[in-house]
């Protein structure tokens, strides 16, 4: 039972990281969307799976929301961002493809090196998955500070709570219900006003391009 | 008592929509009942009790959380008589003020409600809260450079708190490795009773995480680069609430963790990390100071040396963590007061360049001379204040045995002196710039920055019996 329980979870904690590196190679924010979208969608399976394994109610909770939340509502106000700035033509990233999958790797493998203490510790069935919810952390860190627009950004963002999620909920099979839903009410209206500035950004500067963003230096 | 009023000051703001200024009136009156609230808290707090509510300890006010309450109430209400709350004008539009008599109570809200919270957890969701509260108040004239701060700001903010969100359920982690899953484990009460049983390497981590999490937010280097930006590009009585209190909030996060860090592993770990980023803060805050061109900005660059500093002086012993808090107070008062000056500046220059703004103690005989004497104040001169916290802080630290430290700190001090006595003696004299009216109008709101200024010079020759037993509880809540 437990043998089956930690693949599935090792099995669904990499295809959550893997949803998060798409955004490394893949060109188009159409695409960074829908990885987004099933990344959310296979979180929010993961810690269905914890809840049933782990006999915890409140967790399905915890599951519905994240599905509601980062795999309907925000994807589909990205769309309705998207369908506005499409006209804009991608960019370069400040790091090529090649070289950003290399760092990504060594991320990965920082994000071993970091959450050895933890699995040593740990006696839950799921802990062999934290690692990769630590390294999808490291990566969306780096799409964050390496992508041009503000869009994507935003993406990489979400993408961080997505590893932070995955690691709460493997590593202590989620915080307390109530800290959850305090949590969630700030990723919504966080986002909200992100997008807000964005619409901001994109009418005071013709562009949703940060690197615009260069007036205010020293 | 303290949440509710700027709560209803919010709510009255958002439910009425012909712009009434009799809800900014309100707000402010409300605002001055916080204070009131913070200081019963301190009473009780001082007669030995700890003041909790709601179920299971949802609320816990002790000596820290009564100097944070304290500093966010005053400044709340600073920001609420003097900001766009109740602006009769030209400045600010219909829907700017109710936006700012909004999201002003809201971010004062999540502040106390931030400091207040028993609960780790919740502390998380209000700081981060304060991120979206303030973030919507930065472009509130909507210019380039605004909007590109509010970008930064929050892109940089809302990553910084998600890493701290990932400190806290390392530490959530560590503590249900221990003792299992239960409601309360994410209470400070009960992570800091069972610190000594957790295990090092786990919480260690964690602190980490926390550390460049909210230091990300309390303006340390190198996670500072949103701070100049937004201080200088927002309005200026939102400039005075996130210099003065929001850095100390989010001080106030890290401090909660360290005591539970330095109640599992020793004081060590935690003051190497914070001497590190303090000095460095300290020093890229004292060379940035050098070339500034914008008194805005340096006033934000000071509040990063002056950040830098309180956190040098918490990995300084118990003196030292004494000498922070007094300066974590003196500081809330002397930025807030000089960011709500350099407001009534940039008012009357149009400008918020240096090289654009010369003889103002011409143009603006007594803000002018406010401003000056809050320059004396920031760079740590006495009479006032801050000259006896970084004294003290000194003192510590030479007791501590770290004579090179603060050898290091003090030539940093002396060239953030320096460069900031410079910029002043530009502003202050001269000719007055070509086409600026000359005479002072309006001179009521000089009378609360007086006010703080006169609390300054009070704090720099006498520390109050009270003050100084509420800093001694703080020194007990932290270092035993």
């Amino acid at each position: 039972m437990d043998s089956v329980f930690s693949q599935l979870s090792v099995l669904g904690s990499s295809l959550v990281l893997i949803f998060g590196l798409i955004l490394l190679w893949r060109r188009g924010v159409t695409a960074y969307i829908s990885a987004f979208t099933w990344q959310s969608i296979v979180l929010s399976a993961v810690t269905v799976i914890v809840a049933y394994f782990g006999k915890d109610r409140e967790l399905y909770w915890v599951a519905a929301g994240l599905l509601l939340l980062k795999g309907l509502v925000i994807p589909r106000l990205l769309k309705q961002m998207e369908r506005r700035f499409a006209a804009e033509r991608e960019l370069e990233p400040y790091v090529n493809t090649a070289s950003s999958l290399v760092v990504s790797g060594l991320l990965v493998l920082f994000g071993y090196a970091v959450t050895r203490p933890l699995v040593a510790l740990s006696q839950l069935p799921t802990r062999a998955g934290m690692p990769l919810a630590m390294g999808l952390v490291l990566v969306s860190l780096f799409v964050v500070i390496s992508r041009k627009k503000a869009l994507t950004q935003v993406i990489g963002f979400l993408m961080l709570e997505n590893g932070l999620a995955l690691l709460a909920v493997l590593g202590t099979y989620g915080i307390p219900l109530i800290v959850e839903l305090g949590v969630f009410l700030d990723v919504l209206m966080g986002f909200l006003v992100m997008q807000i500035f964005i619409y901001q950004i994109h009418e005071t500067f013709e562009s949703i391009d940060v690197e615009q963003l260069n007036r205010l230096r020293h | 008592m303290l949440l509710g009023p700027p709560l209803l000051g919010a709510l009255l703001a958002a439910a009425v929509r012909p712009y009434r200024r009799f809800v900014g009136w309100t707000s402010a009156v409300l605002s001055l009942s916080s204070i009131g609230a913070a200081v019963t808290l301190w009473r009780h707090v001082l007669a030995g009790d700890v003041v909790t509510s709601g179920p299971g300890e949802f609320l816990r006010a002790d000596a820290l959380s009564t100097l944070l309450a304290l500093c966010v109430s005053m400044v709340g209400a600073l920001a609420a008589w003097l900001g766009p709350g109740l602006a009769t004008g030209e400045d600010y539009d219909a829907a700017q003020t109710r936006r700012f008599r909004i999201f002003g109570n809201l971010f004062t809200f999540t502040m106390l409600f931030a400091v207040t919270s028993n609960n780790v957890g919740f502390m998380w969701i209000a700081i981060e809260a304060t991120t979206i509260t303030s973030a919507m108040l930065i472009p509130l004239h909507v210019t380039k450079a605004s909007v590109e701060a509010s970008w930064k700001y929050i892109l940089i903010g809302s990553i910084g708190i998600a890493l701290a969100f990932g400190g806290t359920v390392l530490g959530y982690f560590d503590f249900v490795n221990l003792v299992g899953r239960q409601e309360a484990a994410l209470n400070w009460t009960v992570l800091r009773a069972s610190a000594p049983q957790l295990h090092p390497e786990v919480i260690q981590l964690a602190f980490v995480f926390i550390l460049i999490g909210y230091g990300t937010k309390a303006g340390l280097a190198p996670m500072h680069t949103w701070l100049p930006d937004a201080h200088s590009e927002a309005p200026s009585p939102l400039s005075a609430m996130m210099s003065g209190v929001l850095l100390a909030v989010a001080l106030y996060a890290v401090i909660r963790w360290e005591a539970v860090v330095n109640a599992a592993v020793g004081t060590g770990f935690t003051d190497g990390l914070y001497i590190g980023l303090g000095v460095l803060s300290i020093a890229i805050a004292a060379f940035s100071l050098v070339i500034q061109r914008n008194y805005k900005r340096m006033l934000a660059y000071s509040s990063i040396e002056h950040t830098g500093l309180i956190c040098v002086g918490l990995a300084l012993g118990p003196l030292g963590t004494f000498a922070a808090m007094l300066h974590l107070l003196n500081h809330a008062l002397a930025k807030s007061m000089m960011f709500l000056l350099a407001g009534r500046v940039l008012h009357r220059y149009g400008s918020t360049e240096i090289g654009r703004v010369s003889g103002l103690l011409k143009v603006m005989p007594w803000t002018g001379g406010l401003f000056a004497a809050g320059m004396l104040a920031v760079i740590g001169l006495p009479p006032f204040g801050l000259f006896i916290s970084e004294f003290a802080l000194f003192r510590a630290g030479f007791a501590a045995g770290r004579p090179w430290l603060m050898g290091l700190v003090l030539a940093l001090l002396a060239v953030a002196f320096v460069s900031m006595i410079g910029h002043l003696n530009r502003m202050l004299y001269g000719a007055p710039t070509a086409g600026v009216p000359v005479g002072e109008r309006d001179l009521w709101p000089l009378v609360p920055l007086g006010a703080c200024l006169a609390a300054l010079v009070v704090l720099g020759v006498v520390l109050p019996a009270p003050l100084q037993a509420l800093l001694r509880q703080i020194v007990e809540i932290v270092e035993q």
